[in-house]
């Protein structure tokens, strides 16, 4: 089905064939791919409501973008990060020792590039959650919903699974119980919005041109070559993505773009059947998924 | 005034923590959620908000009233749910369903259990692979299942998980067939632990991957972690089959213990128990309070028990293993 004013679908032998790909690799998937040049798309339940993890940090580097641009805030501006107050996480920010002073435009480029949940806790605190929220309002994206912080994510995790996170990885209730994989309960979108957002930032229409090139440049500079990046092995193919990862979940949203001009949006969100935090065939499927999906869009 | 409705829009104020985020989350407009929750606050008596610049925070009362807030809602969603199933007919009858190979002895006790705590329902129970329990319980044809792991649990009530280890399947005659020629035996004779990293050399038949991709995956991550990587992973599920596989001394297969095997073969535990088969019981989350479901869940999980030899997972090797995390895994806490 498509929405008014998106193009037209093609290739249903893709879509199966997608399919295929996820249920080889263990993994439930949702995703949506737009040719960007002629608003051709694939879809694979591209509307269902799907958690979006880090992946929302996408929302959230608009979000600073159009404050920037309405003068709310200076990306030259400092904010201090202090240990004893920081989000955790495995990168960044989050796993330093010391105090750090951090331009907000450097803060961005950390919690785009390697995902860092302190520096993307910093910004939200800056500009709050309702002004993410309001922004991809703006956009149109009307199913795209930030109820929590990285912390707040981090702390319901720890209090679903009892204080023993350990125990995510043993007990499959214990994931049934995760309030952070409802997306009635979580962060929020669908594909579809995903890739809607993704081609307003290609497109120079979520945010000021010079603003938008310098989001798009850092979400090329993202570090992970295991998901979408791995479907294009290719030294002459750009791969920008953001990642989004949760217990069983393991998501990506980013645009392709080849040479030849041609530049396609695509969003990827799967969760796995296996527990396991290490997958390697489940990381792939986005690639390999995203590659079905672009070739279909790129073909004559 | 509706009171269960009313409570609804309360219990998600209070987990949104903020008007406009619950009034997106039900579908309505802010100023009229929250009217609705002043009107409720009248018909208490009690205010149950203190409404802040950041969003809303609890009021003690507040606090006091969420606590009887979500039974209510759960015995409301029951309620409905029955109605529903008296509407459609479906009154009566509890349809469920467990996996292959679960054994004849928890079958025909599962039956027997339910039939003796429910006279009133009649039990009709099909074998069905986790897939389509998944697809059957989200469409509403399936009322309860039993399933084992790993499967995708998102938006489902789940029993107790129970667990079972996987043991080896090999001839009989130590050293006859198995391995390359003048290998030592892979195992400390007959029944005797086995260690998964002798087995290497030798090739492993397992169901169809197609038929269940992610324990397929599992399986063999844990051989290969183990130390076993087998000659050549060969599909089969017809027990003739894979007896004959066995009996030729070529390959070797899991089994739980019950499983009836030919003679000239033997089961063997694997050492450090690396491969658990793990089930429960599972059902839709609007379901959580049912009654017929809550007695299918409780059969099952004693059933499983006592026939089925199986203990809670949480008391089994794997709950002791260490998941040590990385970067590129993106979450740790």
């Amino acid at each position: 089905m498509n929405a008014p004013g998106e193009g037209t679908p093609r290739g249903t032998g893709v879509r199966s064939r997608i399919r295929s790909v996820f249920t080889d690799a263990g993994v439930t998937g949702w995703m949506h791919a737009l040719d960007l040049g002629d608003g051709a798309e694939v879809a694979v339940a591209a509307d269902t409501p799907v958690s979006t993890a880090s992946v929302h940090k996408l929302c959230l580097a608009v979000t600073v973008q159009r404050f920037a641009d309405e003068g709310r805030l200076d990306l030259d501006e400092q904010l201090e990060s202090l240990p004893g107050d920081r989000t955790p996480g495995p990168t960044g920010l989050s796993m330093l020792s010391g105090p750090v002073r951090m331009s907000v435009r450097d803060l961005l480029a950390m919690a785009l590039t390697v995902s860092d949940n302190a520096a993307a806790d910093l910004l939200i605190d800056r500009v709050g959650l309702d002004a993410v929220n309001d922004a991809m309002r703006a956009l149109g994206l009307r199913r795209t919903v930030a109820v929590q912080t990285m912390r707040d994510l981090i702390a319901s995790i720890e209090e679903d699974s009892g204080g023993d996170p350990a125990r995510l990885a043993s007990d499959p209730a214990v994931l049934g119980r995760l309030r952070v994989l409802d997306p009635a309960r979580a962060n929020r979108s669908t594909p579809r919005e995903m890739t809607r957002l993704l081609a307003a930032l290609w497109r120079d229409e979520a945010c000021s041109a010079g603003r938008a090139r310098e989001l798009r440049a850092v979400l090329g500079l993202q570090v992970w070559p295991h998901r979408l990046a791995s479907g294009f092995p290719y030294d002459d193919v750009r791969v920008h993505g953001k990642t989004g990862t949760l217990p069983t979940v393991r998501n990506e949203a980013g645009v392709v773009e080849y040479p030849d001009g041609g530049r396609y949006a695509v969003a990827v969100f799967t969760r796995s059947a296996r527990t396991a935090a290490r997958q390697p065939a489940a990381d792939a499927a986005i690639g390999t998924a995203a590659r079905l999906a672009v070739r279909a869009l790129r073909a004559p | 005034m509706d009171l269960v409705k009313h409570v609804r829009y309360f219990v998600a104020v209070t987990e949104e923590r903020h008007f406009g985020r619950a009034a997106a989350r039900l579908g309505m407009a802010q100023p009229s959620l929250s009217q609705r929750i002043q009107r409720l606050e009248r018909e208490l008596g009690v205010r149950l908000f203190d409404r802040t610049s950041r969003g809303v925070e609890l009021t003690e009362g507040g606090r006091l009233l969420l606590a009887e807030a979500r039974p209510l809602i759960e015995r409301a969603d029951t309620l409905l749910g029955v109605a529903a199933r008296v509407r459609s007919g479906a009154a009566g009858v509890l349809r469920a369903a467990v996996p292959p190979e679960l054994g004849s002895a928890v079958v025909a006790a599962l039956v027997g259990g339910f039939r003796d705590g429910s006279p009133g329902v009649r039990l009709a129970l099909r074998e069905l692979g986790a897939g389509t329990q998944l697809t059957e319980l989200r469409a509403g044809t399936l009322d309860v299942g039993v399933l084992r792991y790993p499967v995708d649990v998102a938006g489902l009530g789940l029993g107790e998980v129970l667990s079972r280890p996987y043991g080896v399947v090999l001839p009989h005659t130590p050293g006859a067939g198995c391995g390359p020629p003048g290998a030592p035996p892979p195992h400390g004779g007959a029944g005797g632990p086995v260690g998964l990293a002798s087995l290497s050399g030798l090739d492993l038949v397992l169901f169809p991957q197609p038929s269940a991709p992610a324990l397929h995956a599992e399986i063999l991550a844990v051989c290969r972690r183990h130390g076993f990587e087998p000659g050549t992973v060969i599909a089969g599920q017809d027990p003739e089959f894979v007896d004959g596989m066995v009996l030729s001394g070529t390959a070797v297969t899991f089994a739980t213990r019950d499983r009836k095997l030919p003679p000239g073969t033997a089961w063997h535990p694997l050492e450090g128990e690396p491969l658990l088969e793990q089930v429960s019981a599972a059902w839709l989350r609007g379901r959580q309070d049912d009654p017929v479901v809550r007695l299918f869940a409780e059969v099952a999980r004693s059933v499983l028990t006592e026939r089925g030899g199986m203990v809670p997972v949480m008391e089994t090797a794997a709950a002791r293993r260490t998941t040590l995390p990385g970067p590129a895994y993106g979450y740790t806490v």
